[in-house]
């Protein structure tokens, strides 16, 4: 059917009497039609909203609320807590403590962030060059790392670097002979977190290492190739081909272990039961506990604890703008 | 295409892990129908397995249709497990709680009121000291459970060889731990692992110093004073010159040093005996072999006669939470039964009443551990005492302290803090 009503003009077309008509653009606002669908996702969404609500959100609400009041153990069992306003957030702010340890976690998260980045990319460019029985035997090796649950790691590498019995020093001493009889690791802060980082990242490889791996099967081997044949060497072909593709996917994974490395808690808690000094080692988890949990001033560490979700809270609404933003190119 | 399977299989244990992972966070609810189901909190390995077997069985032959079930602690971080669990809807019913800890809950009305059931519990023959740390505000919250002494264990050969007796007085011992050190290289003349500050109370106390004194209304911190200086120091020269313990070491499983024979001599609890007269295919294996060689003695004082040491032990209430309160409350009643108490003294641990110290019998470690029970001493009588201990700066001081640091700078900065925990 000739459409007469188009307010195109008819293109000539080649053959006779025939005239091309463009089709009639879609109707420019069609918000109706989309609000006649429209309430089904939001109810599909009210399921997912409800848990969130209950399991995230009313904790939250009591944290927000409890870090404005003085709130002791008294108060655990039953006790009015009575409101104090921002006492509690000024007490923490001009706490040298506090911004020591909020140092030391940022510092101890990025030197993690780094080397797992690092460590889990190479592990998965290597996984693509492996055979098939190496490679599976790899990927055997990093789902158990990434199984053992972080408190059993934690006393098993804590036994590995134990001062006395510990087969570290064993073989430091034994076989290189060094002196580190009865050397403690954990004594000096620094070494302390040398340790930590050593339980952090080994249970953190596996995820980046599977995940980049997982990304770089979706790379075109075609692109390579050309590239190959233009003499990329590989450091270029993964700069300048294989970054690009998996952008994306780096940028979801960094995001994601900056906010576990930032409020990382086992690893660090177990440590300081094994040996070295708490108010040299505590990182934000750990303090929290401390402050809250440890000496019974729960308003105290709950004010923390809101620091510390605000915080984390800018660092995913970074990774969600710049998820959108990938979204809208 | 073949990728995909382990993808698949990535994301399978991925979900499993996190099924588990949630798995173990949800708090078990037991519901035992019309039997209802008695949980008793017990810390640490000091309870002996014969007390417990006859606190479940004498319960259950006297409420038919219930049981006892015994959930063994671990006294790292008590305080805080108590905190939440008590507080919960899944609070254990019977616990037992640090002396030192106790006034935490009972000012916070964590804990059953006993005051009717003083007496029935064995009355004024309960342990006077215990009594206090679990009465608060006139009411009585917490009933003496045991009370452990700190005796010094030895190993008799290498104190011969090195010709040492038992020492008369507090520089004796130390001199004595020194020359132990000297003639062993690489051993421990007196083990002291830098965490475990309950043995450095003796000697600040010893040489005329406190931890903290009330002053009115608040409290005063004193390890900085010239006596607490004292004993801190010594702290220190026996820290580093008779230990070779780690500096930064936890006090647990002394037996371990003893049996491979690097600890010489280890100041502990009086039921390390049995840590280290152990099975050798026990679950934490000790050395019955070494029992003729295992000596032991009150640590003495400054002045001669045994030191005030700390008089560690343990109360034991029934929660305000309980679900079944009754019950709860028999039970107590026969932990705190003369049959009960019984046991503890047979094994070494002083009884919560003072008519049953006999049970302790004659040997050698009865005979010290009575000794040093005479002239055990507490920590402060504070309910902020126990946010002391939890928040392990005492554990950081002593491990700063075993390193070689400058004490009178420690000991300033550490009352500084323990004046801000207790007076806050």
């Amino acid at each position: 059917m000739t459409s007469l009503t188009s307010a195109h003009e008819a293109a000539p077309s080649a053959v006779t009497d025939e005239r091309i008509i463009a089709p009639e653009p879609p109707p420019a606002r069609s918000g109706r039609r989309k609000r006649a669908g429209g309430l089904t996702p939001y109810m599909l969404l009210v399921p997912s909203v409800a848990v969130l609500a209950a399991i995230i959100g009313w904790p939250l609400i009591q944290l927000f609320i409890m870090s404005f009041q003085d709130f002791g153990r008294a108060q655990v069992f039953g006790a009015p807590a009575p409101f104090i306003g921002l006492d509690n957030y000024a007490k923490i702010l001009i706490d040298e403590a506090f911004w020591q340890v909020l140092l030391r976690s940022f510092a101890f998260c990025a030197v993690c962030v780094v080397a797992t980045m690092i460590l889990g990319t190479l592990i998965a460019l290597m996984m693509m060059r492996l055979g098939r029985f190496f490679r599976l035997l790899l990927s055997v090796g990093l789902l158990l790392a990434w199984a053992m649950p972080a408190l059993t790691a934690t006393i098993v590498w804590g036994w590995i670097f134990d001062t006395d019995y510990g087969v570290v020093n064993n073989v430091l001493v034994n076989a290189f002979g060094l002196d580190f009889v009865q050397h403690s690791w954990l004594i000096n802060p620094l070494s302390f977190f040398f340790v930590a980082a050593i339980i952090v990242i080994w249970g953190a490889v596996p995820f980046v290492a599977f995940t980049v791996y997982a990304g770089l099967t979706q790379v075109p081997d075609e692109v390579l190739e050309a590239s190959q044949l233009d003499g990329a060497n590989s450091f270029a072909r993964f700069r300048l081909i294989i970054y690009p593709y998996l952008k994306s996917i780096f940028l979801v994974v960094i995001i994601l272990q900056v906010i576990w490395d930032l409020r990382v808690f086992t690893q660090i808690f177990a440590l300081q039961g094994i040996g070295g000094i708490k108010d040299q080692t505590n990182t934000l988890g750990t303090y929290i506990y401390q402050v809250s949990i440890g000496t019974g001033q729960y308003g105290i560490g709950g004010a923390i604890a809101v620091i510390t979700v605000i915080i984390m809270m800018a660092i995913s609404l970074y990774y969600v703008r710049q998820s959108i933003k990938d979204e809208e190119l | 295409m073949k990728k995909l399977p382990l993808v698949a299989l990535g994301a399978v244990a991925v979900l499993a892990l996190a099924g588990c992972a949630a798995g173990t966070n949800a708090a078990s609810g037991e519901d035992a129908g019309d039997g209802a189901e008695i949980r008793v909190w017990l810390v640490g390995t000091d309870t002996p397995d014969a007390a417990r077997e006859y606190l479940k069985t004498t319960f259950e032959e006297g409420n038919p249709g219930s049981t006892l079930t015994i959930e063994e602690q671990s006294w790292t971080g008590l305080v805080d497990k108590l905190t939440t669990n008590l507080s919960g809807s899944d609070s254990p019913d019977v616990v037992e709680v640090g002396n030192t800890q106790a006034s935490a809950f009972t000012s916070a009305g964590a804990f059953l009121d006993l005051t009717d059931k003083y007496e029935a519990l064995g009355g004024d023959d309960l342990l006077p000291g215990f009594v206090e740390a679990g009465t608060y505000d006139d009411k009585f919250y917490a009933a003496p459970l045991y009370s452990g002494a700190r005796l010094v264990f030895y190993n008799k050969e290498a104190a011969t060889a090195a010709g040492l007796g038992v020492p008369a007085t507090l520089d004796e011992y130390i001199a004595g731990g020194e020359a132990l050190a000297a003639a062993n290289p690489g051993k421990s003349g007196i083990w002291w692992p830098g965490q475990d500050w309950y043995n450095a109370l003796p000697y600040i106390w010893e040489n005329g110093g406190e931890i903290a004194v009330p002053d009115g209304e608040e409290w005063d911190a004193q390890l900085s004073s010239a006596e607490s200086m004292a004993g801190l120091e010594q702290v220190q020269q026996v820290m580093t010159t008779a230990s070779a313990a780690p500096k930064d070491g936890q006090e647990t499983n002394p037996q371990v040093g003893f049996c491979d024979g690097t600890t010489l001599q280890l100041s502990a609890p009086s039921w390390v005996k049995w840590s280290i007269l152990a099975p050798a295919d026990a679950e934490t294996p000790g050395c019955p072999e070494q029992e003729a060689n295992l000596g032991v003695y009150a640590l003495p004082g400054i002045d001669g006669g045994a030191a005030q040491v700390f008089a560690g032990g343990s109360n034991v209430a029934v929660s305000a939470k309980s679900a079944h309160p009754e019950l709860a409350t028999k039970a107590l009643e026969i932990i705190l039964s003369d049959e009960f108490q019984t046991i503890y003294g047979e094994n070494g641990l002083v009884p919560a009443k003072l008519s049953l110290a006999s049970t302790l019998g004659t040997d050698e470690v009865a005979l010290a551990t009575t000794e040093a029970a005479g002239n055990a001493k507490l920590t402060p009588a504070s309910p902020k005492w126990a946010d002391v201990e939890a928040s392990g700066l005492l554990t950081d001081l002593f491990v700063k302290i075993a390193q070689g640091g400058d004490v009178e700078q420690l000991a300033t900065e550490a009352d500084e803090k323990i004046e801000s925990i207790l007076n806050g």
